[in-house]
């Protein structure tokens, strides 16, 4: 995972992505406040890099604060002989966690349906007939979880299956909001998770701005989903260009 | 899975742009919905929910367990729904799988809320008996008999008409032990309580069928979407749960459109599954 000699560190700057100021936040309502020092429409900063395991197709590594994801990318390769010809191709998505993934031992019990979760984001942006009869498997595996796992995992899978050359409609990029009493805080980490009372995760495709996946829990006033709903349209834009230019970094690295 | 020639195809999608669907419903009607409570008398409740060709029963089990221990004042509920071979023969062996597990999911974000409880349908800490060391398992069970499309909301209907037939057993703590023993418990035989559900909130999935959005969508109807959102709206008026299906992509404005469609067709569906589980409740008095 260290960068290729010759070119450019990776981008690590904190970029302040999303709005940064909203009208609901006022002084008196700040009855919270973020365990890593982050304004509530603040993202972490994103770290982003292709092409980091090397016998994948295609791969990418993502560390948002301390939520590490990689995600590796085979395909589009035989189907198993058991399964039925199919005139479009087929998407095989698997998350897992490490071990040492959370500081309990062991899974949570949220993380199981987080492979179905990223089959359904990926199924709608992915061209898959121009791989028919063959399959595309995508593996993730979180290496530390931070909070915001499953957006993290979606946008990684995203940037390694560009990486890997795999026709798409757009990239996708999702991002969470946590709802904790009055206040909407984006990309919340895993303190602010766990006492949260409402969660919005939204995955989109920024450039042609359309929500492909849109998961909603707990109590949400029309307003707060108004508002939670801008917030994660403007950080996924945001998010999307960060990951574009990671991609045309990779680019121009390996045509040099 | 319905085969629709494109004849068909276009009928279906004309005449959900005329307001005017292949059975005459107008597109945020809903088909007649029937309940029947107590259908399964060894579970503490149960219903049975039929919207049109939609068959489904939903069973309540709660059986004495020991609170987690990230949340040792709340009790557990777990939702398993299982979609029988008899609705379609795909679901045989593990076909039905996917589609099982994917409305469980839908079903337990609705019912549960956010992590700290906010929002949910069912209070946990309503279940607990002594902290730390028992409380209430609740395994909601849906079973899917026939599927012609809409199988969200009938389950979401049906799970709602469980809980308000569900007694639970009065538990009395009979002993005072030391904190590491299990204190022994008495569960009576002839107190119950009934669970409260004005808070369990319904289901209202809208299907969207080229530029315009239908109410519980038919199997044939269901394959010409392009997608559907299922919105959760209880009874104060805001959203419990919102899930979107369906690969295709929505334009957000869209979306805040259905949002305020679900709430409106919410009134209606909510006042009249009301009237039907009371009158089910009844005729089960009675008999």
């Amino acid at each position: 995972m260290s960068a290729k000699p010759g070119a450019t560190t990776p981008t690590y700057s904190p970029k302040v992505v999303g709005r940064s100021r909203l009208p609901i936040f006022k002084d008196s309502d700040l009855d919270w406040s973020r365990p890593d020092g982050r304004g509530f429409p603040q993202c972490r900063p994103a770290l982003l890099q292709t092409a980091a395991v090397s016998s994948a197709s295609g791969s990418a590594y993502a560390e948002f604060g301390n939520t590490k994801v990689i995600v590796s990318v085979f395909g589009p390769r035989e189907s198993k002989k058991a399964m039925t010809y199919s005139d479009v191709g087929r998407l095989n998505c698997n998350v897992s966690y490490t071990t040492f993934a959370s500081p309990t031992l062991g899974q949570g019990t949220d993380h199981k349906e987080y492979s179905s979760m990223l089959h359904k984001a990926l199924e709608g942006v992915i061209m898959m007939e121009t791989f028919p009869k063959t399959t595309v498997d995508v593996f993730a595996l979180v290496l530390e979880s931070g909070g915001s796992d499953l957006s993290v995992v979606i946008s990684c899978a995203s940037l390694a299956l560009a990486d890997a050359g795999i026709m798409m409609y757009d990239l996708i990029t999702a991002v969470s909001v946590s709802c904790i009493g009055k206040n909407l805080m984006i990309d919340p980490v895993t303190e602010e998770e766990g006492c949260e009372d409402g969660s919005f995760m939204m995955t989109c495709m920024p450039s042609r701005y359309e929500v492909t996946q849109l998961t909603v829990t707990g109590e949400w006033t029309t307003p707060n989903i108004n508002e939670a709903m801008q917030l994660c349209l403007d950080a996924c834009s945001k998010l999307g260009e960060i990951m574009r230019d990671c991609l045309k970094q990779a680019a121009s690295a390996s045509d040099e | 899975m319905v085969g629709l020639s494109i004849g068909e195809q276009h009928f279906v999608k004309g005449g959900i742009a005329q307001d005017l669907r292949t059975d005459g419903r107008k597109r945020l009607t809903y088909r007649p919905i029937y309940v029947e409570t107590g259908v399964i008398p060894q579970a503490n409740g149960s219903a049975r929910v039929k919207i049109g060709g939609t068959d489904v029963i939903a069973s309540v089990k709660a059986e004495i367990g020991r609170p987690s221990s990230l949340q040792p004042d709340k009790g557990k509920v777990a939702v398993f729904i299982d979609c029988s071979p008899t609705a379609e023969p795909t679901f045989g062996g593990r076909g039905g799988e996917e589609l099982s597990s994917e409305l469980a999911l839908a079903l337990q974000r609705c019912l549960l809320g956010g992590k700290s409880g906010a929002g949910a349908g069912i209070n946990l800490s309503s279940l607990l008996i002594k902290e730390g060391k028992v409380c209430w398992d609740l395994y909601i069970d849906g079973l899917v008999i026939s599927s012609d499309g809409n199988l969200l909301d009938a389950l979401g209907a049906a799970i709602k008409a469980a809980l308000t037939n569900t007694a639970i057993p009065k538990v009395n703590v009979s002993a005072e032990v030391a904190d590491d023993e299990q204190p022994e418990i008495d569960i009576s035989d002839e107190e119950y309580l009934q669970f409260d559900t004005s808070s369990v909130p319904v289901i209202v999935t809208l299907t969207k069928v080229g530029t315009h959005y239908i109410v519980d969508a038919t199997a044939e109807e269901e394959s010409q979407m392009s997608s559907a959102v299922s919105i959760s709206v209880n009874r104060v008026g805001h959203i419990c749960g919102l899930t979107k299906r369906g690969g295709s992509g929505l334009d957000p404005s869209v979306i805040l459109d259905m949002i305020s469609v679900a709430k409106h067709v919410t009134e209606t569906l909510m006042s009249k599954l009301d009237s039907e589980i009371s009158a089910a409740e009844a005729c089960e008095d009675e008999s």
